[in-house]
């Protein structure tokens, strides 16, 4: 048995050896998309490749990286492929890696004296992985294929020399060679680091101490997790569900929460069957999306590795939204569904726990993309956050399962042909609540050429982000063009549109639901809600029962 | 006027170094904060040193107390701030970059903005990315606004406006136009420009860093002044100087005109000490290790300068040792760069909800403190960790403060029983996962920036410093331990060790292959005029000056910029640009297009520093005893030594050196020494 303080160390050493693993990948990465977005994540795994830490930067990756890594091994195996020491192994189908084409996921086995100790592993969103729109993340594809290159497991190191034309191969199927490169460099020098990292913990407490000190670890967290469901005493089924949209259909998530003492079964049977649109998240982000939710409401300092999932377990049956079968597509199941898988299981758990979970959020990371002849531009705008037991929502900001940055508005203007005409809090769209759901977001841009194309990838815009207990739900989301004539064309949440010289696009992003009873809320609050524009005067009194 | 002073305000203890230049002596104290008024612990640890202040030269200041001046916590009320800005573009000060500061948790707070929604005005006047304009300002239309504030202007509470237009870095025509129907409309008012404060794009920086200075400026203003009156009632007539957190100081005319640049500053001045040490000791690669009640920083200095940011946030939390985006007010001034991580003897060692033993973040601060202080502290701390281990004597601060080992036992005791451990194993394991988590500030400042922790020599300094740092060392395979003179107070003495500095800019916000030699010569030559014209009224003499070029650059597209010193010609600069890169970050790309962002120029007027001498150190060390002391391979009789040895002397370890203000730790396998300018030198045998 080891000791207790040497598994604390050795645990901390992981969680830090996924850390450094980090800031190597930020450091040295090529595109703004890891630099600046921070959109990838790295981890320790045991041997067989279950998780014993992960440093993450986004939630949508969350525990994701157990699900790709036991897929990759079991292919290698049933493909009587071996991983020798000096290998690193490049996948990126989501069907094995666990989230979407773009992430492309790299494993490396940590070899002692013979003896593998561990892998090492990292996930990156590459900028584009090729397919059929530039950033790979297309609105209107009806198959995998046309998402990208899809990358089965495959050596791209062997006795640690690059592969060169399993790199050119790569390169050649994409748009920016040059971002893929550099940050597929990027990916293996972060792997060294970690292998370096797991030698020297090897070393000092030897091989064996390391291989028991990872159970140790995944144990813990089942501990850990088990004792937090111990203290709730919340055991029950709960159920919840809500919709997704497509086309002129609403595609529904129903989940089933069944909280025991020592486990939780997350069962989503019942859910919608899956989609000839980019729509389905493939099992990684139902998991990731899962994970989230629960740990953001049982506890957020919740250590997450195998053990969490050894106490949580996730049930999707195959062909539905949330576990499909290939090739249907998958891009937008990272961005859209992730969102709408976390508010399932928050509606759920609001029902178990109506003190601890917020009325519902933006629900959408409002994708939009732009380009013209030889430019072209992408980016998630927040929304509001639902209302909280004891607290407003926030208004305008990213919520749940994705945090990225704005990119300034002057260097927008700079490099693109596009003037702002306003990026402001969208009043009064926060849902009326004792404690207000967030206001969305609005943006407001005119084209300054012609032959612009713009693509939004949206949500909410038929459903609204519900509210709890007596909180109303929010505005739902508003995707418009206003033509140079004056004209304006409303847009579904799912469209693609060519713009000419003039036309202004106009996004508004929906208000989080808000929680309680609005009329309770304190008339001080109405009124300074009233004095900074959070809410109109006619929306406090049909809403707040405010008296002026 | 032969001494020289330095102050150091921070959250629990003021700290104060007085040096007489003439005898050579340097005395030291510590007194307790009064955060309701500084001004009063800094006066009263001033007269318990100055005999007479008409012999001061320098009074330099430095604190930490930025974020409580900010809140209004230090006695200061924060002025009324008014914001114009674009219209359409109000709320970009409070969308921030549309991030949430943390990932899990579901009821985080976003900074409170600092300007209230209804006091943002959007203003009519745009100019496109270039500086044409394509609206003017209606001058009647702020007016307006200016009139309807101006009312509660007060001479003692004067209201503050702060003026943020998009692209005025590039062309701020706009801005100044308000300026001046500002004060034509209302003269007593202040007004603080962004194209002033910090011309650079990326409006939120720019609007953020332009509204701390307005918040900041009556402040700061109102605070120095009151400082600088009480000096002057006791016959000082020398100079106030105000450390910045960029690491030089400067006037207190050039302080409140960018305070944003001097609220931090208490920290920085420890690697600045570490930096005059390192160049002194022929040292090129140093890390600064500060342990104090609550924290431990770490800080990298490369080759005699530390590393600078301008990637920070006034009032921001960290995750890691790191600044978490969007945890608190972005100011883009260049920042001692300092990873800082909740350890410090007062934080506090619990149990999760998993069975395992954790450190911090909660820290038992000052007050009630460590269990062991027998002032209320029920929990362990990493104090009662080190006391129980025999590390810590039984009387802290030179014997003043007394501590108590059977307290420190019963708060481990109660964690011991839930573990399953004995109290002593226990304590050890506190020690040990404190050292891991510091290790990791220690290394985050070495590896970000592409360097080999192994290369380093470690200099360890603030209260708890010297007591783990041979350890941390050791985990960290660093070269060698160094404990420099008066490491309970060395920040401060590091204030005595400061230049001045300025930090000039121009945007350029060009592809490097449109940029003419000539136009850089232009602007780096205005920059110049204005560096000299600061330093000048700073009274630093023309021979005294140092002014370096530079260029921020980053590759077409990317995030981050680098800051290459400019090599006279673009074609050498960008090249310089490229090896920086590689060296940095492990590539370049040679092949794609640079973007060069801002002009800037470093202004360092050089100061005198004083000479420090070991024979001048009063405290000539003897053995006093011996205890047991546990280290990693159990307990060992440890030789108990109290003040510093001579030179040539060498103590083998294990060892327990204890200084007036802080105490070293020798393991087992380690020497240590004193060189000629009072520094402690802790190495393994033989290596």
């Amino acid at each position: 048995m080891v000791d207790k303080i040497t598994v604390e160390v050795i645990k901390n050493a992981a969680i830090y050896a996924s850390e450094e693993m980090g800031i190597v990948l930020r450091n040295t990465a090529y595109s703004p998309n890891i630099k600046d977005r921070l959109d990838h994540s790295c981890a320790v795994l045991t041997p067989d490749g279950r998780l014993v830490a992960q440093a993450e930067h986004i939630p949508v990756h969350i525990g994701s990286m157990s699900v790709g890594a036991f897929n990759t091994l079991r292919y290698l195996e049933e493909e009587g492929e071996v991983l020798r020491e000096g290998d690193v192994v490049v996948v990126n189908d989501p069907y094995i890696a666990g989230t979407h084409l773009n992430d492309i996921t790299m494993i490396k086995p940590v070899y002692v004296d013979g003896d593998i100790v561990a892998l090492v592993a990292n996930k990156a969103h590459h900028v584009d992985v090729g397919g059929s729109v530039p950033g790979s993340l297309g609105g209107d594809v009806r198959e995998l294929i046309q998402e990208g290159i899809v990358i089965p497991p495959t050596k791209i190191m062997e006795k640690n020399e690059l592969k060169k034309d399993v790199v050119r191969l790569l390169e050649s199927n994409v748009r920016t060679p040059h971002y893929l490169r550099g940050d597929l460099k990027a990916q293996i020098a972060a792997l060294n680091v970690g292998e370096k990292r797991i030698l020297e913990l090897a070393r000092k407490y030897g091989v064996k101490t390391l291989l028991e000190a990872w159970e140790d670890i995944i144990d813990y967290t089942s501990r850990y997790t088990t004792s937090i469901l111990e203290e709730l005493g919340v055991e029950g089924s709960y159920i919840f569900e809500d919709y997704m949209e497509w086309e002129e259909e609403l595609i529904n998530i129903k989940l089933k929460l069944d909280i025991k003492k020592n486990n939780i079964i997350a069962d989503y049977t019942g859910t919608h069957r899956q989609v000839d649109a980019p729509i389905n998240a493939v099992y990684g982000v139902t998991v990731a999306a899962t994970t989230y939710a629960l740990k953001s409401v049982l506890d957020p300092e919740m250590p997450i590795n195998y053990g969490f999932l050894e106490v949580v377990d996730i049930r999707v049956p195959l062909g539905t939204l949330l576990n499909p079968k290939k090739p249907a597509p998958v891009s937008g199941g990272n961005v859209e569904t992730s969102q709408r898988i976390a508010d399932v299981v928050l509606g759920a758990l609001a029902k178990a726990l109506p003190d601890r979970v917020p009325a519902a959020a933006a629900g959408t990371m409002n994708n939009i993309a732009i380009g013209g002849r030889g430019w072209a531009f992408y980016e998630t705008i927040g929304g509001g956050m639902g209302g909280r037991p004891g607290k407003d929502g926030v208004d305008a900001i990213h919520v749940h399962m994705t945090n990225t940055l704005n990119t300034p508005i002057e260097v927008l203007e700079t490099e693109y042909p596009i003037r702002f005409l306003e990026y402001s809090i969208r009043p009064a769209s926060g849902g009326p609540g004792k404690y207000r759901g967030g206001n969305g977001m609005r943006r407001i841009f005119k084209v300054l050429e012609d032959g612009v194309t713009l693509t939004v990838t949206g949500e909410r815009k038929k459903t609204r982000p519900w509210g709890l207990r007596g909180g109303k739900p929010g505005t739902p989301a508003r995707y418009a063009v206003i033509k140079n004539d004056g004209r304006v064309i409303e847009l579904p949440s799912k469209a693609r549109i060519l713009l000419e010289v003039g036309d202004t696009v106009v996004i508004e992003t929906p208000g989080g639901g808000g929680y309680g009873d609005p009329c309770e809320r304190p008339r001080e609050l109405v009124e300074k809600d009233l004095r900074e524009g959070r809410i109109t005067l006619e929306q406090a009194v049909r809403e707040y029962c405010y008296n002026p | 006027m032969v001494i020289r002073v330095g102050v150091d305000v921070g959250g629990t203890f003021t700290d104060i170094v007085v040096f007489n230049e003439k005898t050579g002596v340097l005395a030291s104290l510590k007194v307790l904060t009064t955060p309701r008024r500084p001004v009063e612990a800094i006066m009263r640890g001033l007269d318990e040193l100055v005999k007479n202040y008409g012999e001061v030269r320098t009074v330099i200041h430095a604190t930490t107390l930025g974020t409580n001046l900010f809140f209004g916590q230090a006695g200061i009320e924060p002025p009324e701030v008014v914001l114009l800005t674009n219209r359409g573009l109000e709320d970009v000060i409070e969308i921030g970059r549309q991030n949430r500061p943390e990932l899990y948790n579901l009821f985080f707070d976003r900074p409170r903005p600092l300007v209230p929604r209804d006091k943002r005005y959007g203003v009519k006047g745009r100019l496109d990315p270039s500086g044409k304009e394509l609206e003017p300002i209606d001058p009647r239309e702020i007016k307006s606004i200016v009139e309807k504030y101006c009312k509660h202007s007060r001479r003692e509470k004067p209201i503050v406006f702060a003026v943020s237009l998009l692209h005025s870095y590039r062309n701020p025509v706009h801005e100044i136009k308000i300026k001046q129907i500002i004060r034509d409309t209302c003269p007593g008012s202040i007004t603080v420009l962004s194209s002033e404060a910090d011309p650079q794009p990326m409006e939120y920086e720019r609007t953020s860093t332009t509204i701390v200075n307005a918040v900041l400026k009556p402040v700061l203003s109102k605070y120095l002044e009151e400082l600088l009156g009480e000096l002057q009632r006791r016959e000082f007539h020398g100079q106030l100087l105000v450390m910045q957190s960029s690491g030089g100081v400067a006037s207190v005319e050039e302080a409140v005109e960018k305070p944003a640049a001097f609220i931090e500053s208490g920290p920085s001045a420890g690697a600045v000490a570490v930096a005059y040490f390192s160049r002194l000791q022929g040292i090129s690669k140093a890390l600064g290790f500060d342990m104090g009640g609550t924290t431990a920083k770490a800080s990298s200095i490369i080759g005699g300068e530390p590393e600078v940011t301008t990637l920070y946030e006034v009032g921001g939390k960290m995750h890691m040792g790191r600044l978490v985006r969007g945890s608190g007010y972005p100011v883009r001034y260049p920042y001692i760069d300092l990873a800082e991580v909740s350890a410090g003897g007062g934080t506090i060692a619990w149990i999760d909800a998993g069975g395992a033993l954790r450190v911090g973040p909660v820290s038992a601060g000052a007050d009630p403190g460590p269990a062991c202080y027998a002032r209320g502290g029920r929990e362990a701390t990493i104090t009662d960790a080190n006391l129980v281990l025999g590390r810590l004597p039984e009387k802290l601060a030179g014997g003043r403060v007394p501590i108590r080992r059977d307290l420190a036992e019963e708060a481990i005791k109660k964690l011991s029983d839930q573990l399953g451990l004995d109290v002593v194993e226990t304590a050890w394991a506190i020690i040990k996962l404190a050292n891991t988590v510091m290790a990791k500030a220690l290394r985050l400042v070495s590896i970000e920036k592409g360097h080999d922790p192994r290369e380093f020599s470690l200099y360890a300094f603030g209260g708890a410093g010297p007591l783990h740092a041979v350890e941390l060392g050791e985990e960290l395979g660093v070269k060698e331990t160094i404990v420099p003179p008066e490491p309970g107070v060395f920040s401060a003495l590091g204030l005595l060790f400061t230049d001045y500095k300025h930090y000039l800019h121009a945007p350029v916000v060009k592809r490097a292959d449109k940029v003419a030699d000539r136009e850089l010569e232009e602007i780096f030559e205005e920059l110049e005029e204005k560096a000299h014209r600061i330093l000048e009224s700073e009274g630093v003499r023309v021979n005294k000056r140092i002014l370096r070029r530079f260029i921020e650059a980053k590759y077409w597209g990317q995030g981050y910029t680098l800051r290459v010193p400019y090599m006279d010609s673009v074609e050498a600069t960008t090249k310089a640009f490229h090896e920086l890169h590689r060296a940095r970050y492990g590539f370049s790309s040679p092949e794609e297009p640079v973007e060069y962002v801002i002009a800037a120029v470093e202004a360092i007027g050089a100061t005198e520093k004083p000479v420090l001498h070991v024979e001048k150190i009063k405290l000539r060390g003897r053995i006093v005893g011996e205890r047991e002391v546990f280290f990693e391979k159990g307990w060992e009789k440890t030789t108990i030594y109290q003040g510093y040895p001579q030179i040539g002397e060498e103590l083998v370890g294990p060892v327990v050196v204890e200084l007036p203000d802080s105490t070293v730790l020798v393991p087992p396998g380690y020497v240590l020494s004193i060189d000629k300018f009072g520094s402690l030198h802790i190495v393994g045998r033989g290596g």
